[in-house]
C-alpha cells in the first residue's frame, strides 16, 4: 500500500512540475531557477548583512558560475628568470649562471589604484664576496582614470625601445639580451618619477613624465655609454631631473614606436665635486619596429644619444681618481636588425631560428695628455645566430652563437632556459 | 633642469584635476548588455554542465582546470553567447563570444582589469577571430597575430575563443 502511495506521489510531483519539462536540460534549468529563487529568498530573510562587494568586483557570479575579478586588496605574484651557459671561444672558459630570478607583487587597492613591483636577484647569490645583486626593479603605483589616462608614480621602467619594458626571457630572441639595448639603452632602465600614459585612437599608446636623471659623477664603465651613471632609485641625486616621452603604435603583428629622454647629469657635483656647475646634459632618442607576418618575426631598432660637457666629465673623473678614470662617452649610437622564422609550431611547441646583426658606436671625449683615450671595443659589430624553442608560451629553451668583430674575447656559444609566470 | 621639470609637474596636477571627475571604469560593457545587444532582449540562460570529459577537454585548452562546474550560456536557434573569463598576465579578462554555426561571429572584451595590454579590445585585433572555427586538436583554424607587449592577454583571448567554440559544439549535442 505504501509503495503505491509513494509511486502516486512521485507521479503527481512530476505532473505538477512547471512547463512539463521534457528534456534533462530543461529539467536542469528549472532546478537551477528554483535554487536561485531559494537563494534569493534566504538572502532576503537573513539577518546578517549582505557581503560588501567592491564596486569593481562585478557580481557576474550568476552569469559565470564563479568568482569574478580581483577582490579588494588582492595581491598577485608574478615572476621570471633565466639560466645561461656560456662557452667562450677564445679562452675556452665556460660559465653557468642563474643570470636572474625576478618576482613581483602586484596589489590592487581598489578599482583604479594598483601597485606594481619586481624584485630581482642576479647571479643567484648576494653577499659581499659574490657578484650577485639584489635590487628593486620596479615599485610604482598606477591610478587608472580611463584607458586613455593613467597616472603613475614611483620607480618605473622608462618606456624606451622594445626590450626595456618587455624583457621577460620568453619574449626575446637569444640567450642574452641584445647588446644595443644593453650598452646604448641601459635595459633594464628605471627611474624614480611621475608620468601619464594611456591609449588613444586605434592602437596608439603614449607615455610622458618627469623622472630622476643619470649622474655622470657615477660613471665607472667605459664600455657601456651612459649606463653606469644610472641611479636606479638608490638615494638618487635629484638636483637635476629629466623628462621623457614615448609614442607607440600597435596593430596585430605590428609595432612602430619612438622614445626620447633628456636631462642634465652633473647633479651639481653631488658625486664628483669637480662637476659642480656642470650641466652635462644627456639626451637620447630611438625608433623601433617589429613586424610579424607569415611566420616571420622581424625587428629593428636605432638609438642615438649625446652627453654634453663630456670633456669636463672626463676631467672630473681624472681629478677624482686618475687610476680608474677613463674618457667619458660624448656620443653613443647603436642599431640592430633581427629576423626569425617559426619553422615548427604544434601545440605549445614553437621553434624559431633567428639571426641578428648589431652595431655599437660609442665616441669618447679623450684626454690624450692624461692617457684617457677612445676604447676600440666601443666600435663593435656583433653577429648572432641561434634558435628559440618554446616548450610552452611561457617557457623557452635557447641556443646561439655570437661573433664580435672587435672584442674577440666575447665570442661565445650559449645555451639558455627562460621562463615567466 | 629642475625648473624645467616644474612645469610638467604642474601640467600633470592640472590634468589629474580635470580628468578625474570624468573618470570611467574598466568595464567596457556589462555582460547583460552584450547579451541583450545580440538577441534584442535578455533571454533566460541555459546551463552547460562540465562533465568529467568536458572538464578534461576544457583543461587541455586552458592549460589549467576550468574554474566552473557549469557554464551558463544564452542561445537561439542559430547563435550562442558565452561570457568567459581567463587570466591575462595577472588579472582576469572578461569577454563575450558569439558563436554561430560553429564559427565565431564576433568577440568583445567586456572587462579588462590589467594596467597594460588594453590593445586586445581593439577591433583590429578582435576581427581576426571572425569566422574562426575549431580545427583538429581543438585549436583555432587560423593563427591570431599577437600584440607586442600583450603576449599573455592575447593568449588568454585565444584560449577563451577555443573554449567558446568547444562549449558551443557540446551544447548542440
Amino acid at each position: 500500500m505504501s509503495k503505491s502511495v509513494l509511486t502516486l506521489a512521485v507521479v503527481a510531483a512530476f505532473a505538477a512540475m512547471p512547463a512539463l519539462a521534457q528534456t534533462v536540460d530543461e529539467k536542469l534549468q528549472i532546478l537551477q531557477q528554483e535554487i536561485d529563487q531559494i537563494k534569493a529568498q534566504q538572502a532576503g530573510k537573513s539577518a546578517a548583512p549582505a557581503p560588501q562587494l567592491s564596486p569593481y568586483s562585478l557580481d557576474y557570479g550568476t552569469m559565470l558560475d564563479r568568482s569574478s575579478g580581483l577582490a579588494n586588496g588582492a595581491t598577485n605574484i608574478i615572476g621570471y628568470g633565466e639560466v645561461a651557459y656560456s662557452k667562450f671561444r677564445q679562452s675556452g672558459d665556460a660559465t653557468a649562471d642563474l643570470a636572474r630570478f625576478v618576482f613581483g607583487f602586484n596589489h590592487r587597492f581598489d578599482e583604479r589604484l594598483t601597485l606594481h613591483s619586481e624584485v630581482e636577484f642576479e647571479h643567484a647569490v648576494v653577499s659581499a664576496e659574490d657578484q650577485g645583486e639584489a635590487e628593486i626593479e620596479q615599485a610604482w603605483v598606477n591610478y587608472k582614470v580611463s584607458d586613455g589616462v593613467n597616472f603613475k608614480g614611483g620607480l618605473f621602467l622608462v618606456p624606451f625601445g622594445i626590450l626595456n619594458e618587455t624583457h621577460e626571457p620568453p619574449t626575446y630572441y637569444g640567450v642574452m639580451r641584445n647588446q644595443v639595448e644593453t650598452r646604448i639603452i641601459p635595459t633594464t632602465w628605471r627611474e624614480l618619477g611621475v608620468g601619464v600614459h594611456g591609449l588613444f585612437g586605434e592602437g596608439f599608446r603614449y607615455d610622458v613624465g618627469v623622472t630622476t636623471s643619470f649622474d655622470s659623477g657615477k660613471l665607472d664603465d667605459p664600455l657601456t655609454g651612459i649606463r653606469s651613471g644610472h641611479q636606479e632609485g638608490q638615494l638618487a641625486n635629484a638636483r637635476d631631473l629629466a623628462v621623457y616621452g614615448a609614442l607607440n603604435y600597435r596593430l596585430p603583428g605590428l609595432l612602430v614606436g619612438t622614445g626620447v629622454f633628456s636631462g642634465d647629469t652633473g647633479q651639481n657635483g653631488a658625486s664628483n665635486p669637480a662637476l659642480q656647475g656642470v650641466a652635462a646634459r644627456f639626451t637620447m632618442w630611438e625608433v623601433h619596429a617589429q613586424y610579424r607576418v607569415a611566420g616571420f618575426d622581424l625587428q629593428a631598432l636605432y638609438a642615438s644619444g649625446t652627453l654634453g660637457d663630456a670633456g669636463q666629465v672626463t676631467a672630473a673623473m681624472f681629478a677624482a681618481d686618475p687610476a680608474t678614470a677613463f674618457a667619458a662617452p660624448k656620443s653613443m649610437k647603436g642599431w640592430y636588425a633581427q629576423a626569425a622564422y617559426h619553422v615548427y609550431k604544434r601545440g605549445n611547441f614553437d621553434v624559431a631560428p633567428f639571426v641578428r646583426y648589431e652595431r655599437i658606436d660609442i665616441k669618447q671625449a679623450e684626454d690624450p695628455a692624461n692617457g684617457l683615450l677612445q676604447d676600440p671595443r666601443n666600435d663593435e659589430r656583433i653577429k648572432t645566430i641561434g634558435v628559440n624553442f618554446w616548450v610552452h608560451p611561457q617557457v623557452v629553451l635557447k641556443a646561439d652563437v655570437q661573433r664580435y668583430e672587435t672584442d674577440k674575447t666575447q665570442d661565445a656559444y650559449r645555451l639558455g632556459l627562460g621562463f615567466m609566470f | 633642469m629642475i625648473r624645467a621639470a616644474r612645469s610638467p609637474l604642474a601640467v600633470l596636477a592640472l590634468a589629474l584635476a580635470l580628468v578625474a571627475p570624468a573618470a570611467r571604469s574598466e568595464v567596457y560593457q556589462e555582460p547583460a548588455a552584450f547579451i541583450t545587444e545580440v538577441f534584442g532582449l535578455l533571454p533566460a540562460p541555459k546551463v552547460l554542465w562540465l562533465t568529467k570529459d568536458l572538464q578534461a577537454q576544457a583543461a587541455a585548452i586552458l592549460g589549467h582546470p576550468p574554474a566552473q562546474l557549469r557554464q551558463r550560456y544564452w542561445s537561439d536557434a542559430r547563435r550562442s553567447v558565452w561570457i568567459l573569463e581567463e587570466t591575462g598576465k595577472e588579472e582576469l579578462i572578461t569577454a563575450g563570444f558569439v558563436v554561430a554555426d560553429g564559427r565565431i561571429d564576433h568577440v568583445r572584451v567586456l572587462v579588462y582589469r590589467e594596467s597594460r595590454g588594453q590593445e586586445v579590445r581593439q577591433s583590429s585585433f578582435l576581427k581576426q577571430f571572425k569566422n574562426a572555427k575549431l580545427a583538429p586538436g581543438d585549436r583555432l583554424d587560423r593563427d591570431i597575430d599577437g600584440i607586442v607587449g600583450a603576449t599573455l592577454s592575447v593568449g588568454a583571448m585565444e584560449r577563451m575563443a577555443r573554449l567558446a567554440l568547444l562549449f558551443d559544439r557540446i551544447s548542440h549535442g
